[in-house]
């Protein structure tokens, strides 16, 4: 099974961001996509998201998908708590009890337990985005899509949360499409690598890694060459 | 308990301290109870006022045609408000009424009210429509303000357009509508009051003051001003108590 987006036109104004663009995604699998920023990345996942209209093209596959998004902001409500945040997008899935035992797991998961009935304005930058991450893992969905969720964090929390979000995802394997400017996360967490070039966006490379995401060597030589080839790719 | 004072509570302190002063100067001056009591007589004519057998009836019946008046505006604005924010046609429609309820003086109001209500519910009239155009317009700011980012994640997840509004922007306009609530209030009390001394409902503040005034008790004026300005006062503390229930989240960072 998988996802395809075919001949997708997009522009806004004068820019023109897609045209004829085609890329397939496999189910139960992470899907990278790497490019320069600002370049286009966010809309096209706002399209997969249903959130902006394509000018032409089909997507398919993604019909009936339910989705969670994992923004570039944690974009949780101020007045609710770690916990009533998490239990917002469940409200309508699960009974009470239900939906509590799904929060706390989740809460225990991101390593944010004792937090629960914390205010989002007494947490930190990166305990914020776990929120994030554990509230799209807790919701039903079939697609979990991510906008560069960390960017701006420091290295040390950068690693923290990609081994959080690798053991949570482990457990259920759900499709993601992540989209980063960083080649380092995206070996540490791809089964698929795509490389985007500048707009009108179209696929430079595509790489594809077989190794389990717990025993991924950043440090290997086959590690090292791909880090080389994806940055070639980019450009840099 | 110690009780500490700040520099800028001593500053309040001493313009009260003032305005005290001032009055006495011109009651020393005037040297006429007809035209400006003592403000120390004026003490003792206000509390004496709490001992009256009717004072109860009056003041009551002025604060509940204010809590009448607030519950309606508020019901009414607050719904209104949301609609508005929430549909730019419904906030076309509804721009050019709160222009002229907003413009139009409150006199005028009471005169037509005079024609078409009886005594008692002339006031609550009044305090509706100088209340409700301030708690609409405020709900309406509050709603075009909220985070639009977060609209968008409770769509993504496919949360319900009721909840929407309960969970995401009743909670993000809490603080406009009690902006909102308190300006109304301050104006509304005011607009009661006057209601009341042209209505001449059985009890009322405006009432007592209106026949106070007939017989040049202007000490009793000033003695139910002051309980007019108390009552303010106390409504306001009661909003803002109210505020900091309800706006937890932001008091614990």
């Amino acid at each position: 099974m998988s996802l395809h987006i075919i001949n997708l036109h997009k522009s806004y104004g004068d820019l023109l961001l897609f045209s004829n663009f085609n890329l397939d995604f496999a189910e139960g699998e992470i899907t990278c996509i790497l490019g320069p920023s600002g370049g286009g990345k966010t809309t096209l996942l706002n399209i997969i998201a249903g959130l902006v209209e394509p000018n032409g093209g089909n997507l398919v596959g993604f019909n009936g998908k339910v989705l969670s998004y994992i923004f570039q902001d944690p974009r949780l409500l101020p007045w609710q708590t770690v916990q009533e945040n998490i239990e917002f997008v469940l409200t309508d899935a699960y009974e009470q009890t239900q939906r509590q035992a799904i929060a706390s797991r989740f809460i225990k998961l991101v390593e944010l337990t004792g937090f629960a009935s914390y205010y989002p304005s007494q947490l930190s930058g990166g305990m914020r985005q776990r929120v994030a991450i554990a509230r799209a893992f807790a919701y039903p969905s079939d697609l979990i899509l991510m906008d560069e969720p960390l960017k701006g964090l420091d290295v040390k929390l950068k690693m923290n949360l990609l081994k959080a979000f690798s053991r949570i995802w482990q457990a259920d394997k759900r499709t993601v499409i992540f989209v980063t400017h960083d080649v380092d996360e995206a070996l540490m967490l791809g089964n698929t690598i795509i490389v985007l070039g500048d707009i009108p966006i179209a696929v430079k490379a595509r790489v594809s890694i077989d190794i389990d995401l717990k025993k991924r060597d950043m440090s290997s030589d086959y590690f090292k060459n791909l880090r080389l080839i994806l940055h070639n790719a980019l450009g840099d | 308990m110690k009780i500490s004072i700040s520099r800028t509570q001593w500053i309040s302190i001493a313009a009260v301290a003032f305005m005290l002063l001032l009055w006495k100067g011109l009651a020393l001056y005037f040297d006429s109870d007809f035209i400006l009591p003592h403000p120390e007589d004026t003490l003792v004519k206000t509390l004496s006022l709490f001992g009256e057998s009717q004072f109860l009836f009056v003041v009551g019946a002025t604060i509940l045609r204010g809590v009448i008046g607030f519950a309606i505006s508020l019901i009414f604005g607050v719904g209104l408000g949301i609609a508005a924010g929430l549909s730019n046609d419904f906030n076309a429609f509804l721009k050019p009424i709160l222009v002229v309820l907003r413009s139009t003086p409150v006199i005028a109001i009471i005169l037509l009210a005079l024609i078409w209500l009886n005594a008692n519910s002339v006031p609550i009239f009044i305090a509706i429509l100088t209340m409700f155009p301030f708690i609409c317009t405020n709900t309406i700011d509050g709603i075009r303000s909220v985070d639009k980012q977060l609209v968008e994640m409770a769509q993504v997840y496919r949360v319900g357009r009721l909840r929407i509004v309960r969970e995401v922007y009743v909670p993000a306009i809490m603080p406009f509508i009690i902006s909102g609530a308190s300006s109304a209030m301050g104006i509304g009390w005011r607009a009661i009051i006057i209601g009341e001394v042209l209505s001449q409902p059985r009890y009322g503040i405006g009432t007592v003051m209106h026949s106070a005034q007939t017989f040049l008790n202007v000490d009793a004026v000033i003695a139910w001003t002051i309980i007019a300005v108390l009552l303010s006062y106390i409504f306001e503390r009661i909003i803002r108590l109210t505020e900091k229930r309800i706006v937890v989240w932001r008091a614990k960072q």
